[in-house]
């Protein structure tokens, strides 16, 4: 069997590297992340967003927005995030489209592992919002590793010449779906939504190539199989149900949980999966900041979750430089 | 031609300056090198050339039959990180298959785990694995392009570390297929305990030490 053995050794993922140290890596690209940018780069604390693209989040894949304080609008929620981003990168602020898989909070040199490498930094501010999933489809974990995957790149090899499905509507399952026609033979893309809601360029790429079908305003309904998938039972709107046979049934649904599966429990939680914060955004972890949708404590809109940011980068600046108290910005 | 770059040769110099004690590499290929046999040779050699602290081995797994078996290794190629100098020590830990893509940084991690002679899990997982009296075997199943399996395969190799009852192997689940069949490997990481318990996925320690727990019991 042949397989790319990705011969590069990896050892971008090693990182130690000066490229790979930073002040401050915040977790997430959104109004609460970028905001926290535009303050910690512009007090020179070199800074790195990991995002997973400018449409992953929810702000991302608002339609249209007017009553932003300063931006009349309406512009698209990727329309504000962008001009947010170009405010921090302006001032330095680095912006990485990447996933991160784990983390290591502890210590005062703290690890960040993406699927490019390891970043280390003083101060980790988690921005990830809340578009986690809140339960499971029927026969999801049942036959999680049996066929349910929630990594293509990991698992594709294993599908070889098969029949997949791939179920979402972001940038990653297009990416993944993608990455997939590498190894399947067909790939059905079952989109719950009427449209697909992910970059252009990504979703004419998906839409025109000959091994994926796409099947818009088809919602997953169960995953079936006995002992291994065999089939996903979907539903398409105006139609009846049905099953369509497959191997594998990759998964990259969204939900409104906060998204907090990369911190491996290293994090006090509330009940509700919302993260623990003082009123300066630290975590019970020092140097670990959570922000905009990962707490449950406010209103749910972007210029609330733009302020955590604030909050939180003025109280890393003070973190990172042993200030008992936050210096202000204006005299 | 090497395979590890001029830029990732002295990142690793640099890294390596922490080793404190010997390492050896243990590796295990044949005459007729198999799949990936050649590379990863050549990365145990490439790598023993960046520190003093650490030698390479390499034997044919044919005609040193009694070596492979003191090591009780049993398909190639593979690699045993043990403790090199006065006090050698090996720790059951493995690696089947080429350590590349992500697994490559798994390597790199437990030379410096060995060298430092320290484990780092938690006191509570130290007394478990100091308490076992029944042999665990772990294997973990990975794939090169997978993020998540490192962290699965470090803290097997730990865990390998704590005692002398339990071993650990990275084993790359393309290379050999006949073992991912056999575990019904379709996802990665899988950790396979003593062939009766699998866990998906790579979990934090309390999750894997309660697996562990369920696995002995």
């Amino acid at each position: 069997m042949s397989f790319d053995l990705n011969l590069g050794l990896g050892m971008s993922n090693l990182g130690g590297g000066e490229d790979n140290n930073y002040d401050v890596v915040i977790i997430g690209g959104g109004p609460a992340g970028t905001s926290a940018a535009i303050y910690t780069a512009r007090a020179d604390l070199r800074t790195l967003v990991i995002d997973k693209g400018l449409t992953a989040g929810a702000l991302g894949i608002t339609g249209k927005i007017s009553n932003y304080p300063g931006v009349p609008g309406p512009v698209t929620g990727a329309e504000l995030v962008e001009i947010m981003r170009q405010q921090a990168e302006s001032f330095g602020a680095k912006f990485l489209t990447d996933k991160v898989v784990g983390v290591d909070i502890h210590g005062a040199r703290k690890m960040v592992m993406a699927g490019t490498g390891a970043f280390y930094t003083k101060v980790i501010i988690l921005a990830t919002g809340s578009m986690g999933r809140t339960s499971a489809v029927k026969g999801e974990e049942e036959f999680l590793g049996r066929g349910v995957s929630y990594c293509a790149t990991c698992d594709g090899a294993f599908f070889r010449d098969q029949t997949v499905a791939v179920i979402g509507n972001n940038d990653e399952a297009l990416e993944e779906a993608l990455f997939l026609t590498k190894f399947a033979d067909k790939i059905h893309l079952i989109v719950p939504t009427p449209e697909l809601k992910a970059r252009e360029a990504l979703a004419a790429e998906a839409t025109d190539h000959p091994k994926i079908a796409v099947q818009l305003g088809t919602r997953l309904k169960e995953i079936v199989g006995n002992g291994q998938v065999a089939g996903v039972r979907v539903h398409p709107r105006g139609g009846g149900e049905q099953t369509l046979p497959v191997t594998g049934a990759f998964v990259y649904l969204q939900g409104g949980k906060p998204i907090t599966d990369y911190l491996m429990e290293q994090l006090e939680t509330q009940p509700n999966g919302c993260l623990v914060v003082d009123h300066e955004m630290q975590t019970t972890v020092p140097g670990v900041f959570a922000v905009g949708d990962l707490l449950c404590t406010h209103v749910k809109q972007a210029v609330i979750a733009a302020a955590d940011g604030v909050i939180a980068a003025v109280a890393a600046d003070k973190y990172i430089h042993g200030r008992k108290a936050v210096q202000t910005d204006w005299k | 031609m090497s395979l590890l770059q001029e830029a990732d040769r002295n990142h690793l110099i640099n890294e390596f300056q922490a080793l404190t004690e010997p390492v050896k590499l243990v590796m295990f290929t044949q005459e007729m090198e198999c799949q990936y046999c050649r590379e990863t040779r050549m990365i145990s050699e490439e790598v023993a050339e960046l520190s003093d602290q650490i030698s390479v081995e390499i034997y044919d797994f044919v005609r040193d039959q009694e070596i492979a078996e003191a090591y009780n290794i049993d398909k190639i190629p593979a690699i045993a990180i043990v403790r090199g100098g006065q006090k050698p020590k090996d720790y059951g830990i493995r690696f089947y298959g080429i350590p590349s893509g992500y697994e490559f940084s798994s390597l790199i991690e437990n030379i410096m785990m060995v060298s430092r002679g320290e484990s780092g899990l938690t006191a509570e997982t130290k007394a478990w694995a100091a308490s076992l009296q029944e042999p665990v075997h772990l294997q973990v199943f990975v794939t090169p392009t997978c993020p998540y399996c490192p962290q699965a395969v470090i803290m097997a190799h730990q865990l390998a570390m704590e005692s002398d009852l339990i071993t650990a192997d990275m084993v790359e689940a393309i290379e050999f297929p006949q073992l991912s069949n056999k575990y019904h490997v379709h996802g990665v990481p899988r950790t396979v305990i003593n062939e009766t318990t699998h866990m998906e996925g790579a979990a934090p320690e309390p999750i894997l030490l309660s697996k562990l727990q369920e696995a002995v019991a």
